[in-house]
């Protein structure tokens, strides 16, 4: 009986502490679940041993039209050495020389001694983050890193390296079109880098890491990575070559004049592609920096704005250029305010004259005495061209015009003479610059941009289409007045000292006084500018030049300042079209004598030219996409070309050629190619026209 | 119709097969749920877990089957042979084996692999059922005892020597199926006081551990105060108890951590009970956050919040973020009771542990209506093993119990946990259809 009960009670024993076992489990499951689950779920991942590692996504490039890189991810090193891993002394002391050496030569700042005592001090305690070198170029990196000892890899020989990404305007182009690519930075986000953000930016990645136990490295989950999807590369409609002039000529007449700052604009018209965009601040220390975007700020445009009163008067057929106004000697009154001409002593004259000389008084009175009993009509006008709203153009943060209507606050009036000379309201140059650019585009107006296209790897996936913001904004018979007008200006006109003898250019000199934050009417600060485009009979190019001149400054007319800047700008357009004339065209008129400088150009560009300058046409021939050389015989002063290869001692101009020409063009004439790229030629790095030192390598930058 | 004369079929115990059939269905699923992506094309996928385990439960059957169709004497008459075959390759684990997070416990042939302390289990579960079966054993003598340990005592040598801790400690659930068999309950109760001190002293502080130990042997003399009285030798057992308590949590540990055990040694054990080291036996000079990092214990703190997260219903099947993302490490093998408590709660982790005290009650009621004395020792040794695993597994993953990587029965991904369990599972039942007949 005693071993039955005794087994039973053994038995039962076991059935207890089973189910003891299975309750102490549910009841600590459901206090985990009930209790404890509550400070669980709180915990973040970072205190438990699991994190998401950012996998970071390659920023895109920003490239000019001409297929120049303006903004680019560079890598940038960091570089520290544990001395905690390099622990084998006879290696250290054997390398230790060579090692000061080789880092003191490389830096150059600390001699090879001072190297020598710091290593020798890092290593005796073991220091584990000993600073090499920060924001190091891969080239340095790359040097470093094959040095004795630290060659021997992370494990063994030290060497730690934390790689960021420096977004850098690669040199010699540092800054170029600042204004327009913008910045990149955690703090200031601006310009295209801001606007094309999302196509730029690309996906980060992610990826899990997991500590497997208490002092593991941080390792990467298999099959948890997210693949970082790159940025695309965005390419915008500026062209290198023109925003460089841009920038040159805005400088170089700023530093003559003292101006305090400048925008250049060059838009195409037939698509409003912003070809070029320089913006130029005086700076502190006197020099100039791409500081704002002042192309799409908006002041008070001053006289270039009589191009919209011209154009709502003919619009609405109350007047024709060829009618008379009378300018009462340059000053009449408007509700006891004078309007006054910067040139006084003008008396009737045709409505054209009246423009070309840009008589305020004449404006004014053609806009009181037509819309002075419905300024509203007026002010639609304005509204119908856009002017109540932004530009539209692709960059962030653009400025709200401010227009004034009857029904503000500020009306007065004297509101609408003076606004039919381009004061009391605002408008940016940008602005300006669009209705211009419609007008050379026969009524047509674009919206400008930047952006032409998106590339993903080299591909094309997006192209951007010019936007058409009104079909036709000039009535019948309109147009070619307002030519005739803008063509007067030039030829006689505010701006005839800038009338080139190789092409013709329409526009509009403005110069009004500025009033703007911390500056007074009193203050004399001027703004001069200069609006047109070129060639006057098939616009091309449309071309914005607005400048502020510092207080009382003496040179502030529009013609004077802002003038040169177009002209400047013009002739490098005309001349690249005429196959890469580098110097001033004014060199040109020298063919009469009896030589040019050596140039070399394909036989269309030169014929172009010659055309430009209406000289002696060419025989023609089959010399169309053949290097030609130009010479002037010196008695029948016949301009002659012949084929380039004649010329063996210079260098040719073989860009726009295909690269199998191109190689056997150099290679013949005794140069060594080097080929960069893919496509045809895009630049040499000997400039055409140089003379040829035989073996000297030439290297092509292909598209 | 006798019982002896049904056929095999109608013999077999239903409830059995039907609960070890569920638990395996519910492994399965939770191993699916891990690995789940709502972006897989296909079910069937032969690189996942999911499918491998399916596999591995198809070979399952198929030895249930085979083992079925066996004489049931076959087990008894060949279970020493088969003890030495499972030594020998043990034995050649140690040398021959896989190398696998640190231990040499896999044996690997072509691309087939497989731990051979999982299934030696088994064979030393039938070597101890027989010897303790056989007429001439005497369970009361002191020889008998010792050979059932020597028996159980191998294994887990060869198994220490293939790191493999955890495996090896399995081996001692024997003893609850040799204290049925008549194995002092003295010795029960010295292991328990033993686990107990050692469990209390690490994770209680130095002096409460020494209030509590006075306390209990002041609360033991007034509870056997009669004996005491009339027995000076009571009085020397009880007082020598307390000195022998006392001087291992007071002297013995602190000595060890602080002169003999290296700094991960003692960092490993806090590690393992899912306790920061204390202070003086911490001499890094960590501060901070990588202290934090070092002394938390990642698992059991992971497998918590997974747990934790499924609150009262759970967040639902396959909606386990937890156990989805593989925050919790081995999340399919060791700790797959997260992947239930996770996605069905606390009421699916509550029905899971019903299944299983369901499964241990019916073989412990299967052993005992056994007439010979082979099945039901093996039975018995069944149930300890799969409580041993279910209770130290599931004790882990809710940080009850150290983490010492054993697997949680039927439930746990792996080829060889899952045959070795069936296997014992099916033996159970063949002998069970027999249990009429005389097994010797």
């Amino acid at each position: 009986m005693d071993v039955r009960k005794n087994i039973r009670l053994r038995v039962y024993i076991a059935f207890t502490g089973i189910c003891l076992f299975g309750l102490a489990i549910i009841v600590k499951a459901a206090m985990i679940q009930t209790f404890e689950g509550k400070k669980l779920r709180t915990i973040p991942t970072s205190e438990s041993h699991i994190r998401f590692d950012t996998l970071i996504a390659e920023r895109g490039s920003i490239y000019s039209e001409d297929g120049v890189l303006l903004s680019t991810s560079i890598p940038v090193f960091d570089v520290y050495l544990d001395f905690s891993v390099i622990r084998d002394t006879a290696l250290f002391n054997h390398n230790l020389d060579s090692l000061s050496d080789c880092l003191s030569s490389i830096f150059t700042d600390k001699s090879s001694d001072q190297y020598k005592k710091e290593l020798i001090q890092a290593y005796n305690d073991e220091e584990d983050r000993y600073h090499v070198g920060k924001k190091l170029q891969f080239n340095q990196y790359d040097l470093l890193r094959n040095l004795p000892i630290f060659r021997k890899g992370k494990g063994f020989g030290g060497i730690i390296e934390t790689s960021k990404s420096k977004r850098s305007l690669p040199s010699p182009y540092d800054k170029i079109g600042f204004c327009a690519v913008g910045s990149f930075r955690d703090s200031n986000k601006t310009g295209l880098e801001s606007q094309y953000d999302k196509y730029l930016s690309g996906i980060n990645g992610r990826r899990l890491s997991q500590k497997q136990n208490l002092n593991s490295q941080w390792r990467a989950l298999e099959g948890t990575e997210i693949e970082p999807q790159n940025g695309k590369d965005i390419v915008t409609t500026i062209d290198l070559n023109l925003q460089n002039v841009a920038e040159d000529s805005l400088m170089s007449v700023m530093k003559k004049f003292d101006c305090i700052r400048g925008t250049c604009i060059v838009m195409e018209v037939k698509t409003g592609k912003i070809k070029a965009l320089a913006n130029l601040g005086l700076q502190k220390d006197g020099s100039y920096l791409e500081d704002y975007n002042y192309a799409l700020y908006p002041t008070e445009p001053g006289s270039t704005f009589k191009l919209v009163t011209l154009l709502s008067l003919l619009n609405d057929r109350k007047i024709n250029v060829n009618d008379t106004v009378d300018a009462e000697g340059g000053v009449i009154f408007f509700k006891g305010q004078a309007m006054k001409d910067s040139h006084l002593g003008l008396h009737k004259m045709p409505i054209w004259k009246a423009f070309a000389e840009s008589s305020n008084a004449a404006f004014a009175k053609l806009a009181n005495n037509n819309y002075g009993d419905k300024p509203r009509k007026f002010i639609d006008h304005m509204v119908k061209l856009g002017l109540n709203n932004t530009s539209g153009i692709d960059l962030p943060k653009e400025l709200k015009p401010k227009l004034i209507t009857p029904d503000s606050s500020g009306w007065n009036p004297t509101s609408l003479p003076w606004m039919a000379t381009g004061y009391v309201m605002k408008i940016s140059p940008m602005q300006t610059c669009m209705i211009y650019n419609a007008i050379a585009n026969k009524g047509k107006m674009m919206k400008p941009y930047l952006l032409s296209s998106v590339k993903e790897y080299g591909r094309v996936i997006k192209t951007v289409e010019p936007t058409v913001l009104a079909e036709n904004i000039t009535e019948s018979g309109a147009y070619d007045q307002i030519m005739k007008c803008l063509k007067a200006v030039v030829t006689n006109g505010t701006a005839h000292d800038i009338q080139s003898p190789y092409y013709t250019i329409a526009g509009k000199t403005g110069t009004a006084k500025v009033a703007d934050k911390g500056i007074t009417y009193n203050d004399k600060v001027y703004q001069g500018s200069f609006v047109g485009f070129i060639p006057a009979e098939e616009p091309k190019y449309t071309i914005c030049v607005v400048l502020r001149t510092k207080p009382n400054s003496k040179n502030y007319y529009g013609s004077l300042i802002a003038a040169p800047v177009f002209r400047k700008v013009a002739d490098k357009i005309f001349s690249l079209n005429m196959g890469g004339w580098d110097d001033p065209l004014d060199s040109l008129s020298k063919i009469k004598s009896n030589t040019i400088p050596a140039k070399l150009a394909t036989g269309r560009a030169y014929e172009i030219l010659l055309n430009g300058i209406q000289k002696h046409k060419a025989p023609t021939g089959d010399y169309m996409d053949v290097l030609m050389h130009l010479t002037t015989d010196s008695i029948s002063k016949h301009i002659a070309m012949q084929p380039a290869k004649l010329y063996k001692n210079l260098v040719p101009d073989v860009s726009g050629m295909g690269l199998k020409d191109a190689v056997y063009m150099l290679e013949s004439g005794g140069l060594r190619v080097q080929v960069v790229g893919k496509g045809k030629v895009q630049s040499q790095s000997i400039p055409p026209g140089a003379k040829i030192i035989k073996g000297q390598n030439i290297i092509l930058q292909l598209s | 119709m006798s019982f002896v004369k049904k056929p095999l079929f109608l013999r077999i115990d239903g409830i059995i097969i039907l609960l070890y059939v569920m638990l395996v269905t519910i492994g399965l699923l939770a191993v699916y749920s891990v690995e789940y992506r709502s972006t897989d094309p296909t079910f069937f996928m032969m690189n996942k877990s999911y499918m491998k385990q399916l596999i591995w439960f198809g070979y399952a059957l198929i030895i249930g089957m085979l083992i079925l169709m066996t004489d049931s004497k076959f087990f008894s008459s060949f279970a020493f042979l088969f003890y030495t075959a499972g030594l020998f390759i043990l034995l050649i684990t140690i040398f021959a084996g896989v190398q696998v997070k640190g231990s040499r416990s896999w044996l690997g042939i072509g691309s087939f692999r497989f731990q051979p302390a999982e299934v030696c289990k088994l064979f030393t579960a039938l070597a101890l059922s027989k010897y303790l079966s056989m007429p001439e054993t005497n369970f009361k003598k002191l020889r008998s005892r010792l050979i059932a340990f020597v028996i159980i005592q191998l294994p887990v040598i060869f198994i220490l020597a293939q790191k493999e801790t955890g495996l090896a400690l399995v081996y001692y659930c024997f003893i609850l199926a040799m204290y049925r068999e008549g194995l002092p309950n003295t010795i029960l109760v010295i292991v328990f006081a033993t686990v107990l001190l050692v469990l209390g002293t690490l994770l209680i502080e130095k002096t409460t551990i020494f209030f509590i130990l006075t306390g209990l042997a002041f609360l033991i003399g007034i509870i056997i105060r009669d004996t005491l009285s009339k027995k000076i030798s009571s009085w020397v057992v009880l007082v020598g108890c307390w000195l022998i308590c006392i001087g291992f949590s007071q002297f013995a540990v602190p000595f060890a951590f602080k002169h003999v055990l290296q700094k991960h040694h003692i960092q490993r054990i806090y590690s393992m009970i899912g306790k920061e080291v204390p202070n003086e036996y911490d001499n890094t000079t960590a501060t901070g956050d990588d202290k934090k990092e070092n002394s938390s214990d990642y698992n059991v703190l992971q497998s918590k919040i997974a747990i934790g997260s499924g609150g009262f219903y759970g967040k639902g099947y396959l909606n386990g973020t937890s156990t989805k993302n593989q925050f919790v490490p081995e999340q399919s093998t060791d700790f797959i009771f997260c992947a239930i408590g996770e996605q069905f709660g606390f009421v699916g982790s509550f029905i899971l542990v019903l299944l299983y005290i369901s499964l241990l009650m019916r073989i412990v009621f299967v052993a005992e209506r056994q007439r010979s004395s082979f099945s039901r020792i093996f039975a018995y040794c069944v149930a300890s093993i799969l409580f041993f695993h279910f209770a130290v597994n599931i004790s882990m993953t809710i940080g009850l119990a150290p983490v010492i990587g054993i697997t949680l029965p039927f439930l746990s991904y792996g080829g060889s946990s899952l045959v070795s369990f069936s296997i014992l599972i099916f033996i159970l039942i063949r002998l069970d259809a027999d249990r009429q007949v005389l097994i010797r």
